[in-house]
């Protein structure tokens, strides 16, 4: 017995070493592990490894190898088919999609989360709803006094993750510069960098004159989330789960990962697992927004 | 023949392990200066004492992030030396014997409490205080970095210069009275200046532990790179160069800009502490040969 | 011979009773040398110390009779310890210039009293070293720090910053212990011209000094005050067995 059961390890282990791409199993051997290779966004990392770990309760017998580098290395391995799963925060780019069929390889697109920023002030502060306009001049530094949005006549204490947070990249993109590729502005200098989420919680928490953002999961009651418009005139929305999953609510985004056609089975029973309400729990666990209706591809 | 065979030995051990601190720090000086001088290539000098700091668009100007060590560097001394000595007095010099029962394990406590907790304690009650009791926009500022540093810097202090208090002879204190001085002028005529050498190291040792010191200051002082423009800055939020190192550090790539401009304040730092330390190093030997010569 | 303080049924006793004393009554003679002296823990540096209340530092738990001087009880709680301290001058045993230079340890009491008048101040110094009978030893060396001195001029040194103050009385506490026979005999020779302006009560630190020096002298034993007489009656001819037998060194 503890022989076979070294020798299964030591299997597993030179198909980790050779890192070769899975290929079904055949049924004569039931012992033999299936190996997954999965690489990309950092921003999906911690979900991934997850997922990933969650898994080995579910299908012991398939091992899966998560590493991060960013989106564009996730596709550029997967363009290169040296990965099963490719993690992205992004859709992929029309010319990798070219460059992927070039290579004979077809992409296939699947959300698996979504992500959707919250933007919070004190309870005590009256203001409750934001366009993204007016959110991107705070930030800026063109609006300082919560009196010039109709608020009290309070400074504007702005707080936003550390630079080397996915989160701040996001809201500096799709935020401060409105997701105007073009656009060059940055956070105004005196924006306070906060090395964690619960330190703008905190913050946020105490200080009336406070304005933060941080994941929807890591949002607490002690803060009110503000409802935010795309534009003026378009409707103010609360970020929910469901009103992230049905698009309104602005400052969300879809996490997906890419396959090839022709995927080997073990690979979609991974990708139709992650879509579970098991698997969902986890993308809620860790800050993420989970899906509701479970559609993989499109 | 043997026991000869046998201390040579241990005199070779002691050689190398004395030798070896040499080592490591000519390792650690070459490599903070291969990893950071790069930087002066990559970045013009203007840009990179500029004044903007936000190195994912590609500001490097560390200004902002001397200004911020300093000022809260300086601020902390401000809070720990007068504190720090004081406490140090009385407990030497006035303190009744259950008070110092009662205090010196205190102090003890506060010196092992881990920086991390006293962040903590910062962001949830120092922060909110100093908020409402100064009416600041935010309490996350310089300041409340520089008293939880004061604070961190305290018992050292205090442990350090009552062990020199001590050792100044009790005839000093006598003599000085026998002669009509009170209890004040005894004190600050003569057993602290005799105890200087040591106070000098005491508060040295204390800004020692609170330049050093990054997690605590990174939970407080709002990390905001701004250059200050009056002295008003005390009460802003600042970014320190320990806080810029320790939370970008971890996610830069390697070889990149970035990384090279973070070792490159590294050297910065590096510079700044080795000035303070030659600065209090011949001021203590000054005062150690005149000790010397006062005391022998 | 007049009383120049005068100890009135003095009982003190430390927190921790180790030295006391059990109703002392002395008179210490103006312009005269007192020698107190006696085996060790025998109460005569509690007594100094009670002279000038330096033992307020001390844990006293409890204080009776009175000490008279000036016509003031010093022991009231309203004595103005200061002044007191001022007037009635000591010096330890173990010498312990302050860590100052040799001007400023003679004018270390000044200072303190406010005196910024220079030429008073050179002129005390030099007066206060040559009472002392170390000016020749010194004068070209004022501003070097005291401890750099001799053991022997160091003590010389610490006399002469008492004596700066122009005191009343001088209190000496064993001053020669940590001295060599040529410091010593300095010392015991400034001494005899000394008390033609000023009290001495002298601690000896050995029974060959009380002979020498004493023109008066008492002997302290267990906190009492066995006998006090004239120097040459108390050692030639003790009226107590105690003393005779500590004098002709039969105990102690």
């Amino acid at each position: 017995m503890r022989f076979v059961a070294a020798r299964r390890w030591l299997i597993g282990f030179m198909l980790l070493l050779t890192a070769c791409s899975a290929t079904p199993s055949d049924s004569t051997a039931p012992s033999a592990s299936t190996y997954i290779q999965n690489k990309g966004s950092d921003t999906i990392v911690n979900l991934a490894l997850a997922w990933a770990e969650a898994y080995q309760t579910v299908k012991p017998e398939v091992r899966i190898s998560v590493t991060g580098g960013g989106s564009g290395t996730g596709l550029t391995a997967l363009i290169s088919g040296t990965v099963d799963i490719a993690n992205a925060s992004r859709k992929i780019k029309a010319e990798e999609i070219q460059a992927a069929k070039a290579n004979g390889i077809e992409p296939v697109e699947h959300v698996i989360a979504r992500d959707a920023i919250a933007v919070i002030v004190n309870p005590e502060n009256p203001i409750g709803e934001l366009s993204l306009e007016q959110i991107a001049r705070i930030y800026r530094g063109e609006v300082n006094n919560w009196s010039e949005l109709g608020g009290e006549d309070r400074p504007i204490v702005r707080l936003s993750r550390e630079t080397n947070s996915g989160t701040h990249v996001y809201f500096l993109e799709e935020v401060v510069r409105l997701g105007d590729k073009e656009n060059k502005e940055i956070f105004s200098a005196d924006t306070l960098l906060l090395p964690s989420s619960e330190g703008i919680i905190a913050e946020v928490s105490e200080n009336p004159n406070a304005i933060g953002y941080d994941g929807l999961g890591y949002v607490t009651p002690e803060v009110k989330m503000l409802a935010v418009a795309r534009t003026a005139d378009q409707p103010y929305v609360l970020p929910s789960v469901e009103s992230v999953n049905n698009g309104q609510y602005p400052i969300s985004r879809d996490l997906y990962m890419y396959t090839q056609t022709g995927a080997p089975q073990s690979v979609l029973d991974y990708l139709a697992w992650i879509l579970s309400p098991d698997a969902q729990q986890i993308v809620t666990d860790l800050g993420f927004v989970p899906i509701l209706s479970p559609t993989a591809g499109k | 023949m043997e026991t000869a065979k046998g201390e040579r030995w241990i005199t070779w051990i002691i050689k190398i392990s004395g030798y070896s601190s040499i080592l490591f720090v000519s390792l650690i000086l070459f490599f903070l200066a291969r990893e950071g001088f790069p930087a002066l290539g990559e970045v013009p000098l203007k840009d990179l004492f500029g004044a903007r700091w936000y190195p994912i668009e590609g500001y490097f100007g560390i200004w902002p992030l001397i200004f911020g060590s300093v000022l809260v560097t300086v601020g902390a001394l401000l809070i720990g030396i007068p504190f720090g000595i004081g406490t140090a007095v009385y407990l030497s010099e006035l303190a009744p014997a259950w008070i110092k029962n009662i205090l010196k394990p205190i102090i003890e406590i506060l010196a092992g409490l881990p920086s991390v907790v006293l962040g903590f304690l910062g962001i949830q009650l120092a922060a909110p205080f100093f908020r409402q009791f100064l009416n600041l926009p935010t309490g996350l500022t310089a300041f409340t970095g520089a008293v939880l540093l004061g604070f961190i810097a305290i018992p050292t202090i205090v442990s350090i210069s009552e062990d020199a208090l001590n050792t100044v002879p009790s005839t000093y204190r006598h003599g000085a009275l026998a002669l009509g001085a009170n209890h004040w002028q005894t004190i600050w005529g003569v057993t602290v200046p005799a105890a200087r050498s040591g106070l000098l190291t005491a508060v040295m040792l204390g800004v020692g532990r609170s330049i050093g010191e990054t997690m605590a200051v990174m939970m407080v002082t709002g990390n905001a790179p701004v250059l200050p423009r009056s002295l008003n800055a005390l009460f802003l939020p600042a970014r320190t160069m320990t806080a810029t190192i320790a939370s970008e550090m971890g996610e830069v790539a390697t070889g990149s800009t970035h990384y090279h401009v973070l070792f490159f304040i590294g050297i910065v730092l590096f510079g700044i502490s080795l000035a303070v330390n030659l600065t209090a190093s011949s001021l203590a030997l000054r005062s150690r040969k005149r000790a010397e010569r006062l005391l022998s | 011979m007049s009383a120049k303080i005068s100890v009135q049924n003095l009982t003190l006793m430390y927190s921790d009773g180790v030295e006391s004393l059990q109703n002392v009554s002395i008179d210490i003679i103006a312009n005269a040398v007192n020698v107190l002296f006696g085996p060790a823990g025998g109460g005569k540096s509690t007594l100094l110390r009670a002279l000038n209340r330096l033992n307020d530092l001390a844990d006293v738990d409890t204080a009776q009779g009175k000490i008279v001087f000036n016509e003031q009880n010093i022991l009231d709680p309203a004595t103005d310890v200061i002044e007191l301290r001022r007037k009635v001058g000591m010096v330890f045993s173990r010498p312990a210039p302050l860590p100052l230079s040799v001007y400023e340890n003679v004018i270390y009491g000044l200072r303190l009293m406010g005196e910024r008048n220079k030429s008073l101040l050179d002129e005390r110094v030099e007066q206060s070293l040559r009472q002392a009978v170390l000016w020749d030893e010194v004068y070209d060396r004022l501003n070097d720090p005291g401890t750099s001195l001799s053991g022997g001029q160091q003590q010389r040194l610490c006399i002469a910053r008492v004596l700066a103050l122009e005191p009343e009385v001088i209190m000496l506490d064993e001053p020669t212990s940590a001295l060599d026979p040529v410091s010593t005999a300095k010392i015991e020779g400034m001494l005899a011209t000394l008390k033609e302006r000023l009290t001495i009560i002298l601690v000896p630190h050995n029974v060959q000094q009380a002979a020498r020096t004493a023109d008066y002298a008492g002997f302290f034993l267990q906190g009492r005050l066995v006998e006090y007489a004239p120097g040459k009656e108390l050692f030639l001819k003790p009226r107590e067995k105690e003393t005779q037998d500590y004098v002709t060194g039969r105990f102690g």
